[in-house]
C-alpha cells in the first residue's frame, strides 16, 4: 500500500489543487477581495518545483482550462498563463529549489506579478494601484505555503 | 494560445464548453458551502426579538409597496390608454423567473457572479438579470445546472441608457475595479446633471424597457478634453444581492390586445 502511495501519490497533488481552486473561489469580505493570493498559481509552482517530472506545462495547462471554466473567461486565458508561469519555473527549478525561502518569494513575487500582466494584456479589465496586492500577498504567503506543502509531500511521500 | 483567440473572437467552443463546464459546478458547491452553512446557522439560531423586527420591517415595506401598486395600476392602465392612442406597441409587464447567486467569488479584476439556473431553465445567453432594485448584467455562458452574469461594473460591459427626465440616449459602460459606472462620449452641451436617474432605454434588444440603471454621481467638463466625464452609481445591489431576476422574453405586445393581467412570478424551485 505505502508502496502503491510512493509511485503514484499524484491523487495528493490533486487535492492539493482542488483544494487551493476553492481557496480561490470561497467568498471573502469585500474590502478583502483584491487581497486574495493566487492560491492555485502558487500551489502550481510549488509541485513544479519539487516534481518537475510529475507535474509540468501540460498538467498546468489543464489546470488553467479548468480554472477558464470556472471563472467564466475567455478559453484557455488562464491554461496559457499557467503554462507560461510553469514554463518559467521549469527552467529555473534547480536554482529556485537553492534559494533561501526569502529569496524565493521575492521570485513569486515576480512570477505572480507576471501572470496578472498576462492576464491584464489579454482579457478586458482595468487595474489600478490594487493589481500590485495578489502578487504582494502571495509572496508573503509563500513561506506557510511552500512549508505546508512540504510537510504534505513527505508525509504522504507524494514523488 | 490559438485556443483563446478562437474562443473569445469565434465563439467556436461554445457549445463544447457549456458541457465542459458541468465538470466545475461540484468546486463550485464546494466552494460555497462554508458560506451556506453559516448563513444557515444565523438563520436558525436567530432570535425571536431578531425575527420580530424583521418581520415588522417587511410588513411595513409591503403595506408601503401595495399602497404604490393601487397608484401603479391606474398609471398604467392610463399609459396603455395613451399609448393605444398613438397606435404604438409597448409591454409594461415583463415575465421574470427568480435565481440566487451561488456564493463563490470569481476574479476581482473582472466582476461575474454566478447563478443557480442553467440551460435546464431556459436561461439564454444575453438574457437580462435584475435585482430588487434594479439592472445588474446579462448572462454571458451557461450551463445545464448554473450561469455566468457578466455584471454591469465589468469594463467589457455596456448598456444604452436613456435619461429618466429628458430622453437623452447614451451608453453605459463598466469600470470594473470600483463600484462605479461611467457614461462615454457625451458632448459637452449634454444637458445631464448630478442626481439624474438613467433607465435601460431597451435599444440594443437585450434588456427590456424602463428598469433603472443608475443615478448620476459627478459631472466633470474637463477642458481640453471631447467628452464629458460623467460616473454613474449602480441603482442595483451589485456586491450584496442575493436573490435576481431573469428576465424572460421582452417581445413587445400590441397594446390593443389588453393588459397583461398577473404579474407572474415563475419559481420552480429547479
Amino acid at each position: 500500500m505505502a508502496d502503491n502511495r510512493a509511485r503514484h501519490g499524484g491523487g495528493f497533488i490533486i487535492a492539493s489543487i482542488f483544494f487551493s481552486i476553492v481557496l480561490m473561489l470561497i467568498p471573502l469580505p469585500d474590502f478583502l477581495r483584491f487581497f486574495r493570493p493566487e492560491f492555485v498559481a502558487l500551489t502550481l509552482i510549488y509541485w513544479t518545483m519539487a516534481l518537475p517530472r510529475h507535474v509540468g506545462v501540460g498538467y498546468a495547462w489543464l489546470v488553467g482550462l479548468f480554472m477558464d471554466l470556472v471563472m467564466g473567461g475567455a478559453l484557455g486565458l488562464m491554461a496559457f498563463s499557467y503554462a507560461f508561469i510553469v514554463y518559467l519555473v521549469l527552467t529555473f527549478h534547480l536554482q529556485l529549489r537553492q534559494y533561501p525561502i526569502w529569496q524565493q518569494a521575492i521570485s513569486i513575487f515576480s512570477l505572480v506579478l507576471l501572470l496578472q500582466m498576462l492576464l491584464l494584456l489579454t482579457s478586458p479589465r482595468v487595474a489600478d494601484w490594487n493589481f500590485w496586492l495578489p502578487p504582494f500577498v502571495s509572496m508573503m504567503l509563500w513561506p506557510a505555503i511552500y512549508t505546508i506543502l512540504r510537510s504534505v509531500r513527505r508525509t504522504f511521500h507524494v514523488s | 494560445m490559438g485556443l483563446f483567440f478562437l474562443d473569445s473572437r469565434l465563439n467556436t467552443f461554445s457549445s463544447i464548453r457549456s458541457n465542459l463546464s458541468i465538470v466545475t459546478y461540484p468546486v463550485q458547491v464546494v466552494a460555497a458551502l462554508p458560506r451556506e452553512i453559516s448563513d444557515w446557522l444565523t438563520e436558525t439560531f436567530q432570535n425571536r426579538t431578531q425575527l420580530k423586527a424583521r418581520n415588522a420591517e417587511l410588513e411595513t415595506n409591503n403595506l408601503l409597496n401595495s399602497q404604490r401598486l393601487q397608484k401603479l395600476e391606474n398609471l398604467e392602465r392610463e399609459n396603455m390608454r395613451l399609448r393605444e392612442l398613438l397606435g404604438s406597441s409597448f409591454r409594461l409587464r415583463d415575465r421574470v423567473k427568480v435565481a440566487e447567486i451561488v456564493t463563490v467569488d470569481l476574479d476581482p479584476f473582472s466582476p461575474q457572479v454566478v447563478i443557480d439556473k442553467g440551460e435546464r431553465d431556459d436561461v439564454f445567453t444575453g438574457q437580462a438579470v435584475l435585482d430588487a432594485t434594479g439592472v445588474m448584467g446579462q448572462v454571458v455562458s451557461m450551463n445545464p445546472l448554473s450561469s455566468h452574469v457578466i455584471l454591469l461594473t465589468n469594463p467589457s460591459h455596456a448598456i444604452p441608457v436613456q435619461l429618466n427626465r429628458n430622453g437623452l440616449r447614451a451608453i453605459v459602460t463598466g469600470r470594473g475595479v470600483n463600484e462605479l459606472l461611467q457614461i462615454d462620449f457625451l458632448p459637452h452641451n449634454a444637458d445631464i446633471r448630478v442626481g439624474d436617474l438613467l433607465v435601460t432605454s431597451g435599444l440594443g434588444g437585450v434588456f427590456p424597457v424602463g428598469y433603472p440603471v443608475g443615478t448620476v454621481t459627478t459631472v466633470g467638463f474637463p477642458q481640453g478634453k471631447a467628452f464629458a466625464e460623467i460616473s454613474v452609481k449602480p441603482a442595483a445591489q451589485i456586491a450584496t444581492s442575493r436573490d435576481v431576476l431573469l428576465v424572460l422574453n421582452s417581445n413587445t405586445v400590441n397594446a390593443s390586445s389588453g393588459l397583461i393581467t398577473s404579474d407572474e412570478n415563475i419559481n420552480d424551485g429547479g
